[in-house]
Formats: structure tokens, sequence, C-alpha cells
């Protein structure tokens, strides 16, 4: 997913910076006879039209939904000062599991990273408050546990980890 | 312009962007100096990278936001006739805060961020006091109450001139039967926007910079962290994006110098503004995406309010200006360079912001390196080098013309090395590496030190611009 979000950008920003460079090029070429403004309205209803459908697209299913059927299993996290605290060792594969994430004294961010250091989700531990957010495993292995929201000097310290293991060997 | 009728703006905003060229220097300094610690070049000691982070935020942001002052003073200067000593007192409250945010920072160990999220300042595990996250608010605050100030007479001057703010900001002819004609100039346009959006921005800012304070100082007062959280980051986004829009006028009003065809304020620019100035206060949700107890509708909006505030900036402001120069014979030189490039790489900048604006995306980019990526390129290659641009054309007449020599190679290191360097941000985003880590494992120092490279070539670029720059003051000084 990363990836993909990552070539698509570059290629919006390669269209954006060759319709600057197309313009500098042309700054000595004569002056042209093209209707701009029609060019513009077209442009701004194609970006309405593409955005509408990316928008409705991207939330068709909403995605912080987090589910409340008797097959979710839930962990508690909890962020403090420099440290997780975590009330599951392990988790299973291919069953929705639902982080409860607190903090303990100011705001920090949970991030689940994969075996491979691929970011899988990340919700944000708030003082006052508990965010939650669902996460489906697709692989077994050791997934590591880190902050992602600036909570001090011991910031980039604040790793743990958990187990993902497949449905039989899940314990307590 | 002319040094005998040269105008009082004109020194205030010379001697501003000597002092902005010269932070904007020391902080890039300080930024190459964290990519190397995290590619492991150099040790740091993660407190000291936090406080380089913090100086280097602020100040950068500070600085960004002096250059856009120093720019729309200047030229609203040639429309209204503004108080020269407002912005001596301006300029003053802005070095006070400096000093405090220095002092809290260097001298009591403040490394809270920017950001200054609560309650992050009043508990700091023990690495700060209060007092010196005390002195960092209150270095804030000074600099908001000189903001303030300083668009309070700029509002004033406008709303008398240009019969009231609807005036002001061009609505008879946004959304009634006015004639371009009739219009006031794109800057006064600009301006009148920056200055309403910023000032209900600072004052927000204000709000939460108190109650953090009162906060340090009786810690039973508690503010609640979920709205301290979207306030701060309405006046963060508010505040650096103003820093832009104010420093756009620059092109606006030297860009027709180098073409010789006059910029006009056009309904489409007219209405882009009303626009900006609706969508630049309602799209801060896209900073609370990953807090699921915020309102769904909210998300939802900071969603698509960050989309739709791409529209006013690629289908107006950047499509006008490759429209404008398309046939225009546009001179070039160091200064007509920068502007346009300013303008190229904000608009290229706001690819991946909008994008990680995307709540799935969002859930896997957020506090990645890919969020110092998106805003490093309209910063660098968008708001600073319209900074630097604007500096160039000050002191042009001390120069040579044209777009040779230094000039050409520092244009081009400052391209590639920004280009470079950001790129490296976004793929190491792109991978799952966090953002403001003060420590990076061994697997992320290969793409580390690449960054730092590139971004030595933009330090060495920058470090022309300035000392270029000093030298033309000096030289039309003694001319
Ligand atoms: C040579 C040029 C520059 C270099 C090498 C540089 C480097 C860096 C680095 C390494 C970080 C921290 C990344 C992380 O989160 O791990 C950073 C953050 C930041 N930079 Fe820069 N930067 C440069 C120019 C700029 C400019 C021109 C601006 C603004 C005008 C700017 C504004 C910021 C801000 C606001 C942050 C966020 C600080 C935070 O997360 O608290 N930088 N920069
Ligand atoms: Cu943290
Ligand atoms: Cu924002």
């Amino acid at each position: 997913m990363q990836l993909t979000v990552l070539v698509v950008t570059l290629l919006f920003m390669g269209i954006i910076a060759a319709y600057f460079i197309a313009a500098v090029q042309a700054s000595d070429a004569p002056q042209s006879e093209i209707n701009f403004d029609a060019r513009r309205s077209r442009l701004i209803w194609s970006l309405l039209a593409f955005g509408a459908v990316v928008t409705v697209a991207s939330l068709w299913s909403w995605p912080h939904a987090v589910r409340t059927t008797s097959d979710v299993v839930t962990v508690n996290a909890t962020g403090y000062q420099w440290y997780w605290e975590i009330d599951k060792e392990s988790v299973p594969v291919g069953k929705p599991v639902v982080f409860n994430v607190h903090t303990a004294d100011v705001t920090h961010g949970i991030g689940i990273v994969d075996p491979n250091g691929r970011l899988l989700v990340q919700t944000q531990a708030m003082p006052g408050y508990v965010n939650r957010v669902e996460h489906v495993f697709e692989t077994a292995g050791l997934h590591k546990v880190i902050c992602l929201e600036f909570c001090g000097i011991g910031h980039h310290d604040m790793v743990s980890e958990f187990n993902v293991v497949s449905k039989q060997v899940v314990r307590r | 312009m002319n040094a005998a009728i040269e105008k009082p703006e004109s020194s205030a905003a010379k001697l501003t962007m000597l002092l902005a060229g010269v932070v904007i220097l020391l902080m890039m300094a300080l930024g190459l100096i964290m990519r190397a610690t995290q590619g492991n070049l150099i040790q740091l000691d993660p407190a000291l990278f936090y406080q380089i982070m913090t100086a280097h935020g602020a100040g950068m942001v500070g600085a960004a936001a002096l250059t856009g002052a120093a720019i729309l003073w200047y030229f609203v200067g040639r429309y209204v006739e503004l108080i020269e000593g407002i912005y001596w007192a301006f300029l003053g409250l802005f070095l006070l805060g400096v000093v405090l945010i220095l002092g809290g920072i260097f001298i009591g160990g403040y490394g809270g961020g920017w950001t200054f999220l609560f309650p992050l300042p009043a508990i700091s595990g023990g690495a700060w006091t209060s007092s010196a996250a005390a002195s960092f608010i209150l270095g804030y605050i000074s600099i908001g109450v000189g903001f303030l100030l300083y668009y309070l007479e700029v509002g004033r001057k406008l709303i008398s001139k240009y019969g009231g703010i609807s005036g002001a900001l061009a609505w008879p002819l946004a959304f009634g039967s006015g004639k371009p004609e009739d219009a006031p100039p794109p800057t006064i346009v600009a301006a009148m926007a920056t200055t309403i959006f910023n000032t209900i921005g600072i004052v927000v800012g204000a709000a939460v910079l108190i109650s953090s304070l009162v906060n340090l100082l009786m810690p039973e007062f508690a503010v609640n962290a979920l709205l301290a959280k979207n306030m701060t980051y309405f006046f963060g986004h508010v505040f650096i994006n103003a820093s832009i829009y104010m420093a756009v006028i620059a092109v606006y009003e030297i860009i027709p110098e180098y073409t010789g065809k006059p910029w006009k304020t056009s309904r489409a620019f007219a209405l882009s503004w009303s626009a900006i100035l609706l969508l630049v206060m309602i799209v801060y949700p896209h900073h609370l995406l990953q807090d699921t107890v915020m309102p769904a509708w909210a998300l939802v909006m900071g969603q698509i309010i960050s989309y739709l505030s791409g529209i006013p900036l690629l289908a107006v402001t950047a499509f006008s200006l490759c429209v404008y120069l398309r046939g225009s014979n546009i001179r070039w030189d160091l200064a007509s360079a920068l502007l346009v490039l300013g303008v190229a790489g904000w608009s290229v900048g706001s690819a991946p912001a909008i994008i990680d604006g995307m709540i799935s995306v969002n859930k896997l980019m957020h506090n990645t390196l890919w969020v110092p990526g998106h805003f490093h390129i309209y910063l660098i290659l968008g708001e600073v080098a319209m900074a630097f641009g604007f500096m160039a054309w000050l002191v042009k007449d001390a120069r040579a013309t044209g777009l040779a020599g230094m000039d050409r190679v520092a244009f081009w290191l400052y391209l590639l090395g920004g280009a470079g360097f950001t790129l490296m941000f976004l793929i190491s985003g792109a991978l799952s590496i966090p953002r403001r880590w003060a420590v990076h494992v061994p697997e992320w120092f290969l793409q580390d030190r690449i960054a730092a490279a590139f971004g030595a070539l933009v330090v060495l670029a920058a470090l022309f611009f300035v000392s270029n720059y000093a030298r033309g003051l000096g030289k039309s000084r003694s001319s």
C-alpha cells in the first residue's frame, strides 16, 4: 500500500512539475491564442469530479470502523513516558484485533509494525480519551509496537513487541 | 527602485530579510546536523537532538513568518501609508520572542517540539523545568502580540482605503457585478485575506498558549487535551500557511517587472482568495485523522477540505502563473527564477500533502518521515525560495543581470539539493520510518546519509544566496 501511495504521489508531482517546465520553456514562444479561461474551468470541474469519486471510494467503508462481533480480540495498550504496557503477549492471525489505546501521561501514538518493518496501523494515545482502532493481521510473527507521537526525550525508545500467531496456539 | 526615493518600508524589509536569511542558514545547519545524526554520521545526545529539533521547527516557522511579513509590509506600503513604528514594534517583539525561545531551549533545556502539544511542556519526564517551558511559551506569546499589532495596522489601513473587508477582498468582483478595473490589486486582496485568517489563527494560538502557561504554573488547572490539540493544530496550520500566502505577494509584484505584463485581479483570482480564506481555517482536522474519538464528520471534513484546498492553488495560482509565463518573454535572473520556483515547489508539494490528508493513507503515513517530506517541499522549494527570490530582487541593482555564473550554479544546486532531500523524506516515509526519532536503526542509515548529502547542497546554495544578499546590501549602500 505505502509503495503504491509513493508511486501515485510521484506521478502527480511529476505532472505538476511538467506543467511548470512546459510553461517556462514556452516563455519565449509567441503568445498563444488559446482560451485559457475555458481551460481553467475545465480543469476545476475535472478536479472536482475526480475528487468526488476518490472521496466516495475512500470513505465508503469507514477507515476507522471497529467491529463489535464476538470474535473480536481486544488488546489494551497504555503509553507511559517511555514504554508501552500491553495486556496481551499474542494475538491471532486472521481475526479482528481491536486496540484500546490509553495514555498515562502525555500524548503518544501507537504504531504496529510487521516483521518486515512495515507500518500496519496506528492511532493516537490521548490523555483522557481511549482511541480504538482495529486491524486484522495477515501474517504471523513478531510485531513491534512503536511510538508515533513525539512525547519527550525517550520517544524513540518506546519499542515493545507482541506475537501474532496462527489461531491454534493463542494463549492469554 | 531608486535609492533617492526609497521608502521607509524598504530599509525595514531589507534588515528583516538579512536577519531572517541568517536565521534560515543557521536553522538549515541544525537540520543538517539532525539528518546526519539520524544517519549515525555524528553522535548527539537525544536530549540535545530534541532541543535542536525544537529550535529548528520553531526557528524555521518563525523565519518563514518573518519573511512573509516583511514581503507583505513592503508591498502593501506601495498602496497605503503604513505607520513604520508599528513595524519596528513588531520586529522588537519578534526578537524578544526569539531570545525567550532560545533561552528556554538551550539554557532551560526545553525540547518539547515547536508544536508544544499539551501536556508535554508540563510533563517532560525530568528533561526540562517548567520555567524553561514557560520561557518558550512566553516567547511565542511575544511574537504573537507583535503579529497582532502588525495585522491591526495592515487591516485597518486596507479596510479604510478599499471600502471595508469586502472591498479589499474584491467581493464586488467575485460575487457581484463589480468590474476588474475597480477591484483592488492582487497584493491587497492577498494581504486582506491573510490578515483575517492569521489574526484568527494567532488569537486561537494565544488562547492555547495561555492555557498551557497557566497549566505549567498551576498543574491542577486542567485543560482538555483534545481541545488543546484542535486549537494547537488550527493555529499551527493557519500560521505556517499564512507565511506562504504572504510570500506569494512577492510573485504578484515582482514578476511583472520581468515581463512588462501587469498581474491583475481577475474574477477567478478574487474567488480563489475568498475560497482560501475559508478553506485554510477549516482544513486543520487533517492533523487529527488518527484521533478516532474525534467526530467522524470532522475527519471527513479534514479529508475533503484538504483536497479542495488544492484547487485554488493548482487551478488559480499555479495555472495563472503558467499561463502568464507563456509568451511573456520573461527575463530570467536569480530573483525571477527563485520566485517561479517558489510557486512550482509549493504546488508540487501539495500532492503528497493532499494524499496524506486521506484517512486511509494517513493511517500508514501519519508521523512517518512522509510528513516532513511534504512540508519541506513547499517550505524549502516554496516559501523559502520565494523569500530568497525577494532578497535577490531587493539587491538586483547591485548585481549582475541575467541568470549566469554562480547565480545559475547556486540556483540549480538549491533545486537539486531540495528535490533530493525531500524525495528521501518521502521514500523513507513510504518505508515506514517514523518522524521525530533522535536515533535510527542501521537499516535506515543509508537513506539518512543520502538525504544529508542533498541537504548539504541546500545549505551551500543558501549560504551563497544570503552572503550575496549581504554583499549586495553593502554595495547599494556605498553607491
Ligand atoms: C537544508 C535544509 C533543511 C534541512 C537539512 C532540514 C532538516 C530537518 C530534519 C532532519 C527534521 C526532523 C525530521 C524528523 O522528524 O525526523 C526537520 C524538521 C522540520 N523542519 Fe527542516 N530542514 C531544512 C529546511 C527547513 C526549512 C526551510 C523549513 C521551514 C521554513 C523547515 C521546517 C521544519 C519543521 C517545521 C520541522 C518539524 C520539526 C518537528 O517535527 O518538531 N526545515 N528538518
Ligand atoms: Cu512518543
Ligand atoms: Cu495542516
